[in-house]
C-alpha cells in the first residue's frame, strides 16, 4: 500500500482526543469542535539496496560534475566533511546514513591510493562531539581508521590557524572557512536533508564557517526576513548563504556534494502509536500508549531523559543524489517536498503544538528554555511555504515542561544568557546590540567551545533570533505546562491547561477562535494558501 | 618486646656511614623460572589451564581448530610461532595445542613488559609457563637459556613479531625462533590466529565475547645451509598463507600461494588509514555480518601492492 | 524598670542552642536565659554619665546568634552578666550637656567610657572599636553597651551611658532614621576601611539589613567599578538594587555572575560548572559570615583580592588553601571609630549621619515590637529575609511620645494599630517612671 500523503482533519465529535508532546512524555488533548490537526504524511518506502544506490550516485553526478572515482587520483589531498549529531532526529539506527556513504568513498579513495585524507565534522558552532557519538555516526570502521590516528577532526571555529579569509561577497558578507577543506584538491560534503533547511550551499558555508562568516546571516535581521527559513526561495538566511557559496565556488574550492534524504519513520516499534492517526490506533498502541503514559508519570525527569535519548529511529535512506551543489539540492528539495509537504487552506487564530524532548541543539541532553522556545518558535513554527500557519497577531500555544534546568556541560553559556541577558530584555535588537559581542568573545566560552563538549558562547542568541519571525508575527506565546518562572523569564504566558491557555488566548483572538494543531513529529511542511 | 622495639615489625633502619647490601633484585631477563618448571608447579598450572582458563576461553573466544592433524606425527619439542595480536594469544594457543605439547611447553615471554615487576614475574611464569626473552636486542642468556629448554624436551611458544600488532597488520617475523630451531634441530609449527584482535585490542582495556579461529600449518624444517633470516622469512610466508586460507579458503589461498600473490602479511604499504582500510576483519561484527558481501563485492586490493 | 535580661545560666544557654538547631534560628528565646524582668536601673558610674530612655532599640545580627547560643566562647572575656541587651539605640538623655534631647548612643565602651587615662593607643587615634581595655577600668567587662552588666541595653526601659558615647540626633531625622546609625556605621567602616581602588570590582555577599548598608556606603563613600550585590529574598534585590547595586542576583546565580564581572575564566570538575573562577572580583564584603559564604567569597576573589567580614561569624570550618595560593587577604570589619577620608579624619558616626539622610535608610526599619513581646519580635528578626523585612527593632516610646511616620507596631492578636500621639518637638519627661526608679546619686 503506498505512503497515504498528509491531510487537514476537522475535529468533530467523533474525533478521539489528540496526541500532544510533552517534553520527555505525551498528553491527550481534546479539541475543541472546528479545530484542524495538521497530519504528516506517511513515510515513503526506503530504498531496498542503500549501498547500491550510494555508489550509483557516486558514478552518476547531477550538474557539472565528474564521477567521484575519477575525481580521485594518488598525492592528492581529500577531505570528508560530515554533518554532525544535530541530525537526524531522533538519531539514526545503525548503520547511520553518513557512516553508509563515507564507506563507499572511502573504497573509490582507497582503491585510487589515495593517502591524506582527513574527516571534518562540519559542526560550525556546535558542541564537539564524543567519541561514542562520532563512533555512532560513522561506524567502527571508519572510527578506527581515522581517530588513533588524528585524522577524524571536529572543526574548530575558534582556532585563526585553522581558519582562511576567502573573500567578501557583494553585500560584503565574509567568507571564512575551515583551513583544511579550502586547501584540499576535493572536498566531499556528506549531508543528511531531514527538513528542507539543510543543505545546499548552506552545508559548507555555514558548517565550516566562523563567528566572522556566520554573524552576517545569522541575526536578528536576516531571521525576520526569512519567511520561512525552510522555504529557500522566501528566505534570506539561504540567499545570503548561496551568495556564500557562489563565492566559495568561484574561489577555486572543488566541492562534491552528497545529499541524502530521509523518510519519515521517526519511531521504533515500541513507540509506534505517535507515527498513527489516533482514531487508527490499534489495540496494542492504545496499550502502549497506556504503559508508556503511566510509566513516565512515575519516572523521573533524568531517567525519563535518559530513556528517551537513547531512543533510535528507523529512518531509512529515500534517496541519494550527487554531485555539484545546486543541482543536488533541487533534486533533494523535490524530494523532501515529496515526503512532507502537506496542503493547507488558509491561516488560523490559534495554532498549538505539542513539543517533544529532542531538538538539534539537545542530543544526549536536557532541553533548556531557550530551547524550547527555540523548538516551538523557531524550527515548527516555521514549517511552513507561503504564508505562517497562523494569522498575523495570533497566538501561539506550545505544550512543553520548560523546566528551569540546563545541561552546565553543553551548554554554559545559556545559563548565562537565561539568568542575565533574559532577566534584563527579551528585545531581540537590544539583545543583539548590547549582549552578543561579549558572549561572542568571552574567552572561558572559547575555552569550552574548543576544548570541552559545550555550545559556542553565541550560540544561544542564535536560538533566540531563531524565533524573530515567529516573535514578530505573533501576538502572543503561551506555554501549557511549563514552570512558571522559566516560562515568564522568556516573556511568554505560562498556563496549566490547554483549556487555560485558550482562555488567555481569547484576549487576543476573542472566545471564539479558529485552532489549529500541528501533529509533528514526524515532520511535515504546510503549504498555506 | 615487639611493641618497644620497632624494627621487629617493620624493616629496620641502616645506620648512616655503613655500606647497604648489594641489591639482590632479579628481573627482567635474569628472573629465574626454573622454579615454574618443577613438577608441582607444572601439575598446578595444567589444572589451571585446563579446568580454569579453557572454559571460560570457549565461552568467551569460541574458538575452532584447523590443522590438529599436523602435529600428531611430530615427537619430541616443537617451537610454535604465531602472529600476534592481542594478549589473549598466548592463552588461546596453549589451550588449543594437544596436552603433549601444552603441558610441556614454555612460552617466550618480553623481558621488559612481563617481567619488570616481581609479581608479575612470578604470575607469568607459574600460569603461562612463561621465560623472559629479550626483545629489543639480541641476548645471549635467553637465547641459550631457551635453546638449554628445547634439547632437555620442552616446546617453545613464540612470537616472531616481538609484540603486538598495533594496527592489525602483521609486522616483520625476528629470527629468534628461526635460529633456535636451526640451533636445535626442531620444526617450527607454523599457527594463525584469527579474531583475537576484536576481543582484546591493543591499547584499550575493553575485553569483548567474539569468535576466534586457530590454524595450524605444516611444520617447517631449517634447510642445510639456510641461514635464520631466510627461515624466518619462509615462516612468515606460512602464517600469511595461514591468514589467507582463514580469509578465503584453503584451495584458493595454495593457488595464490603458488603465483606468489598471497596478500602481504605485513599490509599494504599505504597511509594509516587505508592500511586500516584494507583491514580484512571489521572491528564491528554487527555491521560486517550485513554488508559483507556487499562489501567484499565492491572493495578490491590496492594495485600496486599486488606483485605481478 | 522592665528589661530584658541575659542571664548566665549554662543548662537554658544549652537548651536555646538545642531549641534554636531544632526550631530554627530565633526559636531558642523561649527556652533561653533571656527574660523579661523587673529590674533596678542602673547606677550613674560617674559625673560624665547620663541616664537614657531608649525610644527605639534595634536587634541585630550579633544579638541573635547570641541568642541562639551560636555567638563564639571568645566573648566570655569580654562580656559581664547579667546584661541587657540592645545597642543599637535612640534615646531620651537625661542630665548632662544632652539633657531633654534625643540622642544616639555609640555603644562601644572604651577608655574614655571606663575612666582610664591616659587612653590606649587605639583610642587617643580615634579608633575606639580596637580598644584594648574593653575588660578594664570602672565598668566590668563588656566590649559595648548592650554586653555589659553595669550599663544596662537598649532592650529595657533605661540605661546610661557615658557623655562621650552619645550624639545628638538632628532635626528632621525620625526614631526610624536614628536607630539607624548604629548598623550603618558598621556598614561604613566596612566599606571605608577596605582597601578598595577606585573601579574596582566588587561583591556584596548577603542582603540584610547589614548587606543593603554596605552597598550603600560603597556607592557614597567609594568609587567601586561594578558593584554585584547577592540577595536571596525578591524584598532583598529590590533594596539592592535601589540602594546602588548595579547587578542583583540570586545565591546560586553568584558565581556565573561574578565571572562575567570580573571577565576571567573559570574552574570546574566537568566542562561548564564553575567551582571557582581562575581570577576573580577584587573586593568581595561577606555579610553572612557562615562558612558556606566564606567558601563563596573564595572562590569568587581574585589572586591578591581582599575578603572583608562584615557580620559577625560564629565557628566556622573552612578550608584555607585558597587563602593562601592565593594570598588573599581576609579581613574582619568591626565596629567603627575614625575613618580617613580624602577631606580628612572623620568619624564613622559622622558619615552614617549622613548616610541615613542621602539614601532615606530609615526605610529598613519593617516592624516595632514592645518588650512584652520580645519572643515574637525575637522570631521575626530571625526569619527577616523570608518574612520580607529588614531590620526589626523594639519599640519602647510611651503612647503620647510616638510621633507621626514611624514605624507601625506590628498587629498583635487584636489587629488595631495603636493611635499616634500628637507628634511635638520634644516631649516631656522628667525623672519618672516606674516607682522603683532610682534616683542618681
Amino acid at each position: 500500500m503506498s505512503p497515504r500523503p498528509g491531510f487537514v482533519l476537522e475535529v468533530d465529535r467523533s474525533t478521539p482526543s489528540t496526541l500532544f508532546w510533552h517534553g520527555e512524555g505525551f498528553r491527550l488533548e481534546k479539541l475543541p469542535v472546528g479545530s484542524r490537526v495538521l497530519y504528516a504524511p506517511e513515510p515513503f518506502a526506503a530504498l531496498k539496496d542503500p549501498d547500491a544506490a550510494i555508489r550509483h550516485a557516486l558514478e552518476h553526478p547531477l550538474g557539472d560534475s565528474q564521477p567521484l572515482r575519477s575525481l580521485l587520483r594518488p598525492g592528492m589531498r581529500l577531505t570528508i566533511a560530515f554533518d554532525d549529531i544535530s541530525l537526524p532526529l531522533p538519531p539514526m539506527r545503525s548503520p547511520d546514513v553518513r557512516q553508509r556513504v563515507i564507506e563507499a568513498v572511502l573504497d573509490l579513495a582507497a582503491a585510487a591510493g589515495v593517502d591524506d585524507v582527513v574527516l571534518i565534522a562540519a559542526l560550525a558552532l556546535h558542541r564537539r562531539m564524543t567519541d561514542d557519538e562520532l563512533r555512532h555516526i560513522l561506524g567502527s570502521r571508519i572510527f578506527d581508521a581515522f581517530a588513533p590516528h588524528g585524522l577524524l577532526w571536529q572543526h574548530d571555529a575558534e582556532d585563526p590557524s585553522q581558519l582562511v579569509h576567502l573573500g567578501r561577497t557583494d553585500e560584503g558578507e565574509d567568507v571564512e572557512l575551515n583551513r583544511r577543506a579550502v586547501e584540499s584538491d576535493l572536498l566531499v560534503y556528506v549531508n543528511i536533508n531531514l527538513v528542507a533547511m539543510d543543505g545546499g550551499h548552506k552545508s559548507v558555508a555555514t558548517g565550516l564557517a566562523s563567528y566572522k562568516s556566520l554573524r552576517h546571516h545569522h541575526n536578528v535581521r536576516t531571521m525576520r526576513a526569512s519567511k520561512s527559513f525552510m522555504d529557500r526561495h522566501r528566505s534570506q538566511l539561504h540567499t545570503s548563504n548561496w551568495r556564500m557559496g557562489r563565492l566559495i565556488a568561484e574561489s577555486g574550492m572543488r566541492i562534491f556534494q552528497i545529499e541524502t534524504t530521509l523518510n519519515t519513520d521517526t519511531f521504533p516499534a515500541e513507540f509506534r502509536f505517535l507515527q498513527r492517526r489516533e482514531w487508527e490506533w490499534s489495540v496494542r498502541d492504545r496499550a502502549s500508549f497506556l504503559a508508556a503514559s503511566s510509566a513516565l508519570d512515575r519516572t523521573p525527569p533524568e531517567l525519563a531523559r535518559r530513556i528517551f535519548h537513547a531512543v533510535k529511529a528507523p529512518h531509512e535512506m529515500t534517496s541519494v543524489q550527487a554531485g555539484e551543489v545546486e543541482a543536488v539540492h533541487d533534486r533533494t528539495l523535490s524530494m523532501v517536498h515529496a515526503q512532507q509537504l502537506v496542503h493547507v487552506d488558509g491561516q488560523t487564530d490559534v495554532l498549538t503544538m505539542g513539543l517533544p524532548y529532542i531538538c538539534p541543539y539537545n542530543v544526549n541532553s536536557i532541553m533548556n528554555p531557550i530551547l524550547v522556545a527555540c523548538l516551538g518558535l523557531g524550527y515548527f513554527f516555521n514549517l511552513y511555504q507561503g504564508k505562517p500557519l497562523v494569522r498575523e497577531g495570533g497566538v501561539v500555544i506550545l505544550s512543553h515542561p520548560t523546566p528551569w534546568a540546563f545541561n552546565p556541560v553543553h551548554h554554559p553559556s545559556y545559563i548565562d544568557f537565561f539568568e542575565q541577558v533574559l532577566a534584563e530584555t527579551t528585545d531581540l535588537l537590544e539583545i543583539e546590540s548590547k549582549y552578543e559581542e561579549a558572549f561572542a568573545t568571552d574567552p572561558w566560552y572559547r575555552h569550552l567551545y574548543r576544548t570541552s563538549y559545550a555550545y559556542h558562547g553565541v550560540h544561544p542568541f542564535y536560538m533566540w533570533y531563531w524565533c524573530a519571525h515567529a516573535l514578530e508575527h505573533v501576538g502572543r506565546v503561551i506555554v501549557v505546562g511549563g514552570d512558571r518562572a522559566a516560562v515568564r523569564r522568556l516573556g511568554f504566558s505560562p498556563a496549566s491547561t490547554l483549556a487555560d491557555a485558550l482562555e488567555i488566548a481569547s484576549d487576543v483572538v476573542g472566545r471564539d477562535p479558529t485552532i489549529t494543531h500541528l501533529h509533528v513529529p514526524p515532520l511535515l511542511i504546510a503549504d498555506v494558501s | 618486646m615487639a611493641a618497644r622495639h620497632r624494627f621487629l615489625l617493620t624493616k629496620p633502619t641502616r645506620p648512616v656511614g655503613v655500606e647497604p647490601l648489594p641489591l639482590e633484585r632479579r628481573l627482567g631477563v635474569d628472573y629465574d623460572t626454573a622454579w615454574a618448571r618443577r613438577y608441582p608447579v607444572r601439575l598446578a598450572r595444567a589444572m589451571l589451564l585446563d579446568d580454569v582458563t579453557w572454559p571460560i576461553v570457549r565461552l568467551g573466544a569460541s574458538p575452532r581448530v584447523f590443522g590438529r592433524e599436523h602435529l600428531e606425527p611430530l615427537e619430541g619439542p616443537v617451537i610454535v610461532t604465531a602472529n600476534h595480536a592481542s594478549h589473549l594469544d598466548t592463552t588461546l594457543l596453549l589451550c588449543c595445542l594437544p596436552p603433549r605439547i601444552r603441558h610441556h611447553a614454555v612460552v617466550g615471554a618480553a623481558a621488559d613488559y612481563f617481567f619488570d615487576r616481581r609479581w608479575k614475574a612470578a604470575l607469568w611464569a607459574f600460569s603461562l609457563g612463561a621465560i623472559p626473552m629479550e626483545r629489543v636486542r639480541v641476548n645471549r642468556r635467553s637465547a641459550d637459556l631457551a635453546a638449554a629448554l628445547i634439547e632437555e624436551g620442552w616446546s617453545l611458544v613464540i612470537f616472531p613479531e616481538g609484540g603486538r600488532s598495533p594496527d592489525g597488520w602483521g609486522q616483520e617475523f625476528k629470527g629468534g625462533a628461526a635460529y633456535l630451531a636451526k640451533r636445535c634441530g626442531v620444526p617450527v609449527v607454523p599457527v594463525h590466529l584469527r579474531g583475537t584482535r576484536a576481543i582484546a585490542p591493543k591499547g584499550s582495556s575493553q575485553v569483548r565475547p567474539g569468535e576466534t579461529e586457530v590454524r595450524i600449518g605444516t611444520p617447517l624444517w631449517a634447510t642445510e645451509g639456510e641461514d635464520a633470516r631466510r627461515f624466518a622469512a619462509r615462516i612468515e610466508a606460512a602464517v600469511a598463507l595461514l591468514a589467507d586460507e582463514a580469509e578465503t579458503d584453503w584451495w584458493s589461498a595454495r593457488v595464490r600461494a603458488a603465483s606468489a600473490s598471497t596478500p602481504p602479511f605485513r599490509g599494504p604499504a599505504a597511509s594509516p588509514w587505508r592500511r586500516a582500510w584494507a583491514l580484512p576483519s571489521s572491528a564491528d561484527p554487527s555491521a560486517r555480518r550485513s554488508e559483507q558481501r556487499a562489501v567484499r563485492e565492491a572493495r578490491s586490493w590496492p594495485p600496486e601492492v599486488v606483485p605481478k | 524598670m522592665r528589661a530584658l535580661v541575659f542571664e548566665r545560666n549554662l543548662a537554658r544557654f544549652a537548651a536555646s542552642k538545642v531549641a534554636a538547631a531544632v526550631a530554627g534560628s530565633g526559636h531558642g528565646v523561649g527556652v533561653g536565659p533571656l527574660e523579661l524582668l523587673e529590674i533596678d536601673p542602673p547606677d550613674l558610674p560617674s559625673q560624665r554619665w547620663v541616664r537614657l530612655a531608649p525610644r527605639l532599640s534595634g536587634i541585630c545580627g550579633s544579638d541573635l546568634a547570641t541568642l541562639d547560643g551560636r555567638s563564639s566562647r571568645y566573648f566570655e572575656r569580654i562580656v559581664s552578666f547579667p546584661f541587657v541587651p540592645g545597642h543599637e539605640i535612640v534615646a531620651d538623655a537625661t542630665g548632662g550637656v544632652f539633657d531633654g534631647a534625643r540622642v544616639v548612643v555609640e555603644p562601644v565602651l572604651g577608655c574614655e567610657a571606663r575612666g582610664i587615662d591616659p587612653p590606649c593607643q587605639a583610642c587617643a587615634g580615634g579608633h575606639r572599636g580596637a580598644c584594648e581595655h574593653l575588660a578594664f577600668g570602672d565598668l566590668a567587662p563588656g566590649l559595648q553597651t548592650g554586653f555589659c552588666a553595669d550599663t544596662g541595653g537598649g532592650w529595657g526601659a533605661g540605661l546610661v551611658a557615658h557623655e562621650s558615647q552619645l550624639w545628638a540626633v538632628p532635626e528632621g531625622f525620625t526614631d526610624e532614621d536614628a536607630v539607624m546609625v548604629e548598623p550603618t556605621a558598621c556598614a561604613v567602616h566596612a566599606a571605608c576601611s577596605a582597601g578598595l581602588e577606585s573601579g574596582a570590582s566588587v561583591v556584596v555577599l548577603g542582603a540584610g539589613t547589614l548587606g543593603l548598608c554596605t552597598i550603600a556606603s560603597l556607592r557614597a563613600f567609594t568609587l567601586p567599578g561594578r558593584l554585584l550585590a547577592v540577595a536571596k529574598h525578591p524584598e532583598q534585590r529590590r533594596l539592592a538594587a535601589e540602594l546602588g547595586a548595579d547587578l542583583v542576583v540570586k545565591p546560586e546565580e553568584t558565581r556565573r555572575a561574578a565571572r562575567r564581572l570580573a571577565s576571567t575564566l573559570a574552574l570546574g570538575p566537568d566542562g561548564g560548572r564553575v567551582e571557582r573562577l581562575a581570577g576573580g572580583v577584587d573586593v568581595v564584603f561577606d555579610c553572612v559570615g557562615s562558612a558556606d559564604s566564606l567558601e563563596e567569597c573564595l572562590s569568587i576573589v581574585r589572586p591578591g583580592g581582599e575578603i572583608v567580614l562584615v557580620g559577625m561569624p560564629g565557628v566556622v570550618r573552612l578550608d584555607l588553601a585558597p587563602l593562601w595560593q592565593r594570598e588573599v587577604r581576609l579581613r574582619g570589619a568591626y565596629a567603627y571609630g575614625t575613618e580617613l577620608r580624602p577631606d580628612g579624619p572623620r568619624r564613622t558616626f559622622e558619615l552614617a549621619f549622613e548616610l541615613v539622610a542621602s539614601a532615606g535608610l530609615g526605610r529598613l526599619v519593617s516592624a516595632a515590637y514592645p518588650l512584652e513581646r520580645y519572643e515574637e519580635a525575637v522570631a521575626h528578626a530571625a526569619a527577616a529575609g523570608r518574612r520580607g523585612a529588614e531590620k526589626i527593632v523594639f519599640d519602647l516610646r510611651r503612647p503620647a511620645r510616638r510621633r507621626p511616620g514611624g514605624a507601625q507596631e506590628a498587629p498583635g492578636p487584636g489587629g488595631a494599630k495603636d493611635e499616634h500621639g500628637p507628634g511635638g518637638a520634644k516631649d516631656e519627661h522628667g525623672p519618672t517612671g516606674a516607682p522603683d526608679h532610682k534616683e542618681s546619686p
